[in-house]
This record gives structure tokens, C-alpha cells and sequence, in this order.
């Protein structure tokens, strides 16, 4: 990547023009094979939905509101148990990930390997596995919530452990501490804020996962939304959507300030 | 132990925490417990019973075996997704750049269209793709191009704050100089800012790939197209071994794409 550019030009214009031109005949494949329904089916389609989505969206219903409060409640709480469980699993994990606690960062390879693959595994799959093992409810988008939120969580966890500062270990393990005491009092005070940190920032992700998590059933606000948009109630609709929004907007609010006074 | 060796030390010269820091500490241990207390009785968590019913959570497991047979079904749809995502990242990338430098401080055009520039963001974001994908379904038919929208709003929200992110973080010098000599505004961008964010910004629009890759697979759940809505239908039948299947080659694909990007990431920056 270096040598065609100044300091202040590292992507060299070639790459960028050759990038953009490969991009779009990409674009015109993907676009010629993809198959789409005929236009004039989406044409009619529209005039047909989309009267009736403004007029919803324009006056949301709100006799509503208590209904999807309430749900949007239980989706908060949703969001802070699994963030905590995950938080909790992650924590345990993310020493067997860091390197430097375990002597070497060849044993931390199965431990990170673990991280990645409960992190690619996408959420809703889990719920879906949780609710057909455990029925419908709160309980499984938690628990998908929960152990989602260990690849996430204890990646971030283990890249903190492993940037921590080895002198206070090695004063209280000259002072006569033993592992205990080094994991107690020079580990864990180093690492606090930046865990309870990025648990309020995941917990900002998982409100959103857990306001779709109802879509398969596994509780929470989606349960709701998912069956006045198959009868296309849009005043119902844009009424659940406003109490999503306003949620996730005032907790992403308060949560980064809370994270600006942690760390 | 240490005490011992250290006798003359005096008890009252090693330093005790303010008083109104662990006031504070203790305090926000206290609220914290209190909702988590709450959100339990609320939600009525119960991990037992996973474990309870007509069948216990790995005996379900246990069905979900794949059946590689199910393979050759499962192709065609892939394929549908992964156009999707492409699709979903090259218009979202599009309709982000503008909304980039109208949403920067250093590059907005004038104060009140940054503020609608970053509202219009902060909606967009605060809308999970799933959801848009569901709202996007009764609109524009069942198939891929509801989908397609989906994620292209998605990737707009998430590509322009990461985006104007690393404007605001620039060097302000070569800024200052284009305005300085008289440049007009697209000038400025492309020769002051754009030299500094390209390498960023490309490894963004990747990382949104990467995202809606993930996302992608799963809309299909809510009838927007792609292996997810293959996944719906054979939940349906209760086909659990072609369940199992598709679990396993969404996986598989999610980690190839993550895989690769993460490795093309690491050579930009």
C-alpha cells in the first residue's frame, strides 16, 4: 500500500478508481441475476400500502401507548439480564483468552477461538433454537441475549486484561501476595472501569437486538409488532415504532454518559 | 507476610478513599442490584426451564443433526443473500458519503442542516436491520428487494456515524489552508479531507459488509429473501435436521466473509 502515495495520501488513486470501477460491474452482475418480482407487481403494491402507511404514520394510535410501554419495558429488562449473564460467562472466559495471565499466548488460543465463533453466531439464531427448546417468552431472547453477548464481551474483555499495567501485580507478588491476592488487587481494580464501560455500551446494542428478538417469539416488543405487520395496522405500528425509538435514543443517551465519567 | 516486615509504618499514612466516593460506589451498587431485581421478577427469568417440558434443551439439540442431503437446496438462496448484502452496502455507501460531511462539525454546509443530517442518522441507527426488514416486507412485496432496502438504511446510519467520526478527528491544517486560498467547498473535501479518511472509510465500508452479511442471512425470517427465509419455512415443517443444515452453512458463511474482511482490514490500516 506504500510508495505510489504521499504521507498524506496512503490509498493510492489507482486502487481507489480500480475499487469503485470493480464495485460497480459487481453491482450490474448482482444486479442482472438477482430475481426480482416485476416491477409493475411492486409498482401496484405501493399505491396499494402506501396510502394506508402515511395516513398510520401521520396520527399514531395512541391508546396504545400503555400496551407498548409496558412491552418495551420488558424489553429493557430483557436487555439488562442478558447483558449481565453475559457479562458474567464473558468475565470467566475472558481470563482463559488473555495471554498474559496465562503464561504464553498459545493457551489463550482455544479460548479466543471460542470467543470468535460464539460472536459469528448470529443472535436470532440462538433465540429461535431457545424458543423451540424452551417455548415462547422472555426467557429465551435472554439467554440468546446472554450467550451472544460472551464473544463480544470477553473479546473486549481479554484485550483489556492483556493491556494492563504488570507493575502493581509484580509489587504485591514481591510484597508476598499470592495469585489470589494478585488477581484481587492489582487485576481487577486495572480492569473495572473498561468492563462496566463497554458492559453499558453492549447493553446499548442488546436493547436493539432485544426489541426484534419478539419477531421469533422469544419476548419483549416485537412480539407485538410482528403481529400488526402482518395485518398492516400502521397507526398501531408507527405508535410501537415511536416508543422504540424514544427508548433507544434516551438510554444511548444516559448510557454514553455514563460511560464518559467511567473511563 | 508483608506487615511484619514493615513495622514502623503507621496505619493512618496510607491513604483511605474519600468518604463521598464510596458513598457514591456504594450508592450506585445499590441501584444497580435493585433493577437487576426487577428486571427478574418483570421478565420472569427462568433458566430451569430450558430444561424442563416435553423436551430438555440439548435433547433438542441433538435433533437439529444436519442432513447434508438438504445441500443442494440451500445454494440457490445463498446466493440471493449474499446479493443482497452487496446490494444493501453499495447503495447504503452511496447515500452515506454526502451525509458524511453534512453530518461532520468541521464540514457541515450550515448548523441546522447538521443537526437534521444527524437526527435523520440517529433514527436510522436506532432501527435494527431485522425491524427494517419486517417494516420493509408488507411495503414492497416478499423477496429480496425489501431486503435490499433494509439494509441499505441500515448501513446509512451506521457508515456515515463511524464516517463523520473520523472527519471530525482529522488534522484541521489542510482544511484550513484550502479555505484559506480560496477553495470552494467540494474542493476542500476532496483534496483536504478525503486524502486523510480514504484508507478509514474503506475499511468501514467493509466492516459494514461484513454486517450485513450477518444481517442479510437472517432477514429472510421476516419473508425479505436469502437463506433466512429457506431457514422460516423449514422451521415451519418443524424439518429440524435441514434446520440444523442451514444453521450450519450460515455459520460457515459468516465466519468465510468475516474472515476475509477482517484480513483485507488489517491490510488498509
Amino acid at each position: 500500500m506504500s510508495g505510489a502515495g504521499s504521507a498524506l495520501n496512503p490509498v493510492p488513486r489507482a486502487f481507489m478508481v480500480g475499487t469503485a470501477i470493480g464495485s460497480v460491474v459487481l453491482l450490474v452482475v448482482v444486479l442482472i441475476t438477482m430475481q426480482t418480482p416485476p416491477l409493475e407487481r411492486i409498482v401496484t403494491g405501493l399505491q396499494r400500502t402506501l396510502p394506508p402507511l402515511w395516513r398510520g404514520f401521520s396520527r399514531p394510535d395512541f391508546e396504545l401507548f400503555p400496551l407498548a410501554f409496558r412491552a418495551m419495558t420488558e424489553t429493557f429488562f430483557m436487555a439488562i439480564l442478558g447483558t449481565l449473564l453475559g457479562g458474567f460467562l464473558a468475565f470467566a472466559l475472558s481470563f482463559l483468552a488473555s495471554g498474559n495471565l496465562l503464561g504464553g499466548t498459545r493457551w489463550a488460543l482455544p479460548g479466543k477461538a471460542i470467543l470468535v465463533a460464539v460472536r459469528t453466531f448470529p443472535e436470532i439464531l440462538l433465540a429461535i433454537i431457545f424458543v423451540a427448546a424452551a417455548g415462547p417468552g422472555p426467557t429465551a431472547g435472554i439467554m440468546a441475549m446472554g450467550i451472544h453477548s460472551i464473544g463480544f464481551l470477553g473479546k473486549i474483555f481479554s484485550d483489556v486484561i492483556e493491556g494492563i499495567d504488570q507493575g502493581p501485580m509484580e509489587a504485591i507478588r514481591a510484597a508476598g501476595g499470592n495469585q489470589v491476592q494478585v488477581f484481587v488487587f492489582a487485576v481487577v481494580p486495572q480492569v473495572l472501569p473498561e468492563f462496566a464501560s463497554n458492559l453499558l455500551y453492549r447493553f446499548e446494542i442488546n436493547l436493539r437486538s432485544a426489541s426484534v428478538l419478539g419477531l421469533v417469539g422469544a419476548g419483549g416488543i416485537g412480539g407485538p409488532l410482528i403481529q400488526r405487520l402482518q395485518f398492516r395496522r400502521w397507526e398501531e405500528i408507527s405508535m410501537l415504532l415511536l416508543v422504540i425509538i424514544a427508548f433507544v435514543v434516551v438510554v444511548d443517551a444516559v448510557s454514553s454518559r455514563l460511560r464518559r465519567n467511567l473511563v | 507476610m508483608a506487615p511484619e516486615r514493615l513495622p514502623s509504618l503507621p496505619a493512618a499514612s496510607l491513604p483511605t478513599p474519600p468518604l463521598a466516593g464510596r458513598l457514591r460506589s456504594f450508592l450506585g451498587l445499590v441501584i444497580v442490584v435493585t433493577i437487576v431485581a426487577i428486571a427478574y421478577r418483570q421478565t420472569s427469568f427462568n433458566i430451569a426451564s430450558l430444561f424442563e417440558g416435553t423436551s430438555d434443551f440439548f435433547g433438542f439439540l441433538g435433533r437439529l443433526a444436519p442432513d447434508w442431503s438438504f445441500l443442494p437446496a440451500v445454494w440457490k438462496p445463498l446466493i440471493e443473500t449474499l446479493q443482497i448484502a452487496y446490494i444493501g452496502t453499495f447503495f447504503g455507501t452511496i447515500i452515506a458519503m454526502p451525509l458524511v460531511f453534512l453530518a461532520s462539525r468541521n464540514t457541515a454546509v450550515e448548523p441546522i442542516s447538521m443537526w437534521v443530517a444527524r437526527t435523520l442518522l440517529t433514527v436510522l441507527r436506532s432501527i435494527p436491520d431485522l425491524l427494517w426488514a419486517a417494516l420493509l416486507v408488507p411495503i414492497l412485496v416478499v423477496g429480496p428487494l425489501p431486503g435490499a432496502v433494509a439494509l441499505t438504511m441500515f448501513t446509512i446510519g451506521v457508515l456515515a456515524k463511524l464516517g463523520s467520526e473520523t472527519v471530525e478527528a482529522i488534522d484541521p491544517g489542510p482544511l484550513e489552508a484550502l479555505r484559506a486560498a480560496g477553495a470552494g467547498r467540494v474542493a476542500t473535501i476532496v483534496y483536504a479531507v478525503v486524502p486523510q479518511v480514504a484508507a478509514t472509510m474503506i475499511s468501514y465500508i467493509l466492516y459494514s459488509f461484513e454486517i450485513n452479511v450477518r444481517a442479510s442471512v437472517i432477514i429472510g425470517l421476516v419473508g425479505a429473501g436469502g437463506i433466512g427465509f429457506l431457514l422460516q419455512v423449514r422451521l415451519n415443517f418443524f424439518d429440524y435436521t435441514a434446520v440444523g443444515l442451514i444453521i450450519v452453512v450460515i455459520f460457515a458463511v459468516v465466519l468465510i466473509i468475516d474472515g476475509i474482511s477482517v484480513w483485507a482490514r488489517s491490510k488498509l490500516i
